[in-house]
């Protein structure tokens, strides 16, 4: 009992921290064609951006997620208007970007290695205290991350569905041409997803942080995680992002118990092959046909 | 795109040369360290060659070429260390493992396309990064030590080297290590041009000028793709033992992000699909690194930002920026003899030769 109950509890964290990941890939994957190799960068400048407010600017611990949403929010719309906005109208973008993002992601990193240095830091913004769950100590930061991921996503599947901003974000992913011939701005299409997908990364990167520590190369994994799920759900569908995420966290929660943590991505990694093998377009991911 | 017209003859000459000059180069009497640093830029050279075939040739979006150059390199250190064979005959066995390997994560990735095949060969390579670094587990008993089945994090050691240090003695052995690292760069250069003027190459052209046509003509996108991706695991996977020989130790740290990211930087400066492109790159980006050596806090993020400048202002790369001054040279200099010029001669810039 106490075993399903522990490995329930982490199975579900990791598949919210997961899912906020992933939620943020899969937007701009979805809108731009961009596979964003920096997201994890992102991630971490969330996660220290929160850290600054609250140990050096001396701000309650709660401000320390809106804090890292704004900056965040701001490090990727200069990503677009320093990097995207020059490359977007070329034709090889799409390979040209991914070399483009491997470069900004470790440019970032080591900024923030050279701000903060390689020392570990705890996340201020984390609750120590918990409950009991039969005997088992659950944190309420793993509570609270649950239900920040769950937020998150609803907010950004509202934007989508219900604002204009979404409607124009939706219109440019379906295609873009047709979009920009119905007078949506393209450019300022895809700086505002490079904004939510920023804010979504911070969302992740601190929650992250919070049950590990921070360090600069902490967004690497989750990133490539995150990745894994997109694959699995086919890159661009984000509501498949979200039911791969939490299947794939429970999944790699009970490897990691059943077999030892070190195995946990390993695992992960041998079901997203057998899985594409089954499904090359992902597991919801639906067959492209291409017309000549 | 590569040059299969009358150039060809131009790229053989000039390698030749090349070879030429860096078989001379160590009766120079040149220091140990550039003796060292030509071996690494050979390696470095050899995979980022094999590489560009993968990509700029076949079109396949792998990240996993360190994931071949680090199962070269360790297959070769265990024979070496557990098998206690000479490196000479691990090293060939390691070359074929490697195609294995790499047929292995071929038949796995490369019925995707495009950017799932990225992600998946670097998950592939994280874990393995991550299933070395988290061995633990004793293999063998060195004494008092336990010695992990991968080193661990830290690194497999102990297997010995090519044997120059007998052959040539202490001050010379450096060279004997230069020369194999050169050779092997020459046979993959060799392979890379034999290659883009073989049948394969010309599927490959036609998949990507006209994949509709190309595929009702017959073309397998997907045996060609496993094809080159399996062939150039080969030289890959030697560079790999090479490596591990000359540095007589290798860790997961060869499967690092900053390494894939000095190598991409290699071919992205070099020129993307450019048959010297390669070359140029390797050497140019060593030399930056070299620049950048006093200074380094800063030397990593200075790749970062050269990768994204050369991306967002050069797509081309070093070698298409060339092409271009060349081309703009011939096209005045043919102005001012007042001689009308090929009209193809103004499109040396767009990369593409038909």
């Amino acid at each position: 009992m106490d075993t399903v109950v522990q490995i329930i509890v982490s199975g579900l964290t990791l598949g919210a921290m997961y899912a906020a990941s992933a939620i943020g890939l899969s937007l701009v994957w979805g809108a731009m064609g961009v596979l964003n190799m920096a997201h994890g960068a992102l991630l971490t400048i969330g996660g220290y951006a929160s850290y600054s407010a609250v140990l050096q600017l001396g701000l309650p611990w709660y401000l320390g997620l809106p804090a890292a949403m704004i900056v965040s929010f701001v490090v990727g719309l200069a990503i677009y208007h320093i990097i995207f906005r020059f490359m977007y109208r070329h034709p090889a973008f799409e390979t040209n970007v991914i070399i483009a993002t491997v470069g900004l992601a470790i440019f970032l990193e080591q900024v923030t290695l050279l701000i903060y240095g390689a020392y570990p830091f705890p996340q201020p913004f984390s609750i120590e205290e918990g409950f009991y769950v039969s005997s088992v100590f659950v944190r309420f930061q793993n509570v609270l991350i649950l239900i920040l991921a769950v937020v998150t996503m609803l907010l950004v599947a509202a934007l989508l569905s219900r604002t204009r901003m979404g409607r124009a974000i939706r219109a440019t992913a379906l295609n873009r041409e047709a979009a920009q011939l119905m007078g949506v701005n393209v450019g300022r299409v895809f700086a505002q997803v490079m904004g939510i997908a920023g804010v979504v990364a911070a969302v992740s990167g601190v929650m992250l942080s919070s049950i590990t520590t921070l360090a600069p190369t902490m967004g690497y994994d989750p990133m490539l995680k995150a990745f894994i799920i997109c694959v699995i759900a086919g890159l661009g569908n984000v509501p498949g992002a979200l039911v791969a995420a939490f299947v794939l966290g429970l999944f790699e929660a009970v490897v990691q118990f059943a077999v030892g943590v070190r195995f946990g991505f390993p695992a992960l990694l041998a079901l997203v092959i057998v899985a594409l093998i089954w499904r090359p377009y992902g597991v919801f991911g639906r067959r492209q046909v291409r017309r000549v | 795109m590569f040059e299969t017209g009358p150039n060809w003859r131009r790229d053989v000459a000039f390698g030749a040369i090349l070879v030429a000059v860096m078989i001379a180069i160590p009766f120079l009497g040149p220091s140990r360290y550039l003796i060292g640093q030509l071996t690494l830029f050979f390696l470095w050279a050899t995979v980022v060659s094999q590489w560009n075939l993968v990509f700029g040739v076949g079109g396949i979006f792998s990240l996993a070429q360190m994931a071949i150059f680090a199962f070269g390199g360790f297959a070769t250190g265990m024979m070496g260390l557990y098998l206690g064979i000479s490196l000479w005959i691990a090293l060939p066995l390691a070359g074929i493992g490697s195609i294995l390997f790499s047929l292995l994560i071929g038949l796995a990735c490369l019925r995707l396309r495009g950017p799932y095949v990225a992600l998946l060969t670097l998950a592939i390579a994280q874990v393995m990064y991550l299933l070395i670094i988290t061995d633990t587990a004793c293999f063998y008993m060195e004494g008092v030590t336990c010695r992990n089945f991968t080193g661990g994090t830290r690194g497999l050691s102990k297997f010995g080297d090519f044997g120059f240090r007998e052959m040539l003695g202490r001050r010379e052995y450096l060279k004997g290590d230069y020369y194999l690292a050169l050779f092997l760069l020459s046979l993959a250069l060799v392979f890379s041009f034999a290659i883009i003027r073989s049948p394969l190459g010309f599927a490959f052209r036609a998949l990507r000028d006209n994949p509709e046509y190309g595929i009702s003509r017959g073309l397998n996108r997907f045996k060609y793709q496993l094809l080159v991706f399996a062939m150039t695991a080969f030289f890959t996977g030697l560079a790999g033992g090479v490596f591990a020989g000359h540095f007589r130790v290798i860790g997961a740290n060869v499967l690092s992000l900053p390494l894939l990211l000095f190598l991409i930087s290699m071919m992205v400066v070099g020129g993307l699909g450019r048959a010297w492109g390669p070359i140029l790159g390797a050497a140019l980006v060593m030399l930056a690194d070299e620049g950048m050596k006093d200074f380094v806090e800063i030397r990593n993020m200075g790749y970062g930002a050269l990768i994204v400048a050369i991306v967002v202002l050069l797509p081309q790369g070093a070698a298409g920026g060339l092409e271009q001054v060349w081309g703009w040279l011939l096209r005045s200099l043919r102005r001012l003899r007042g001689e009308p010029g090929p009209p193809a001669a103004g499109r040396a810039g767009t990369g593409r030769r038909e």
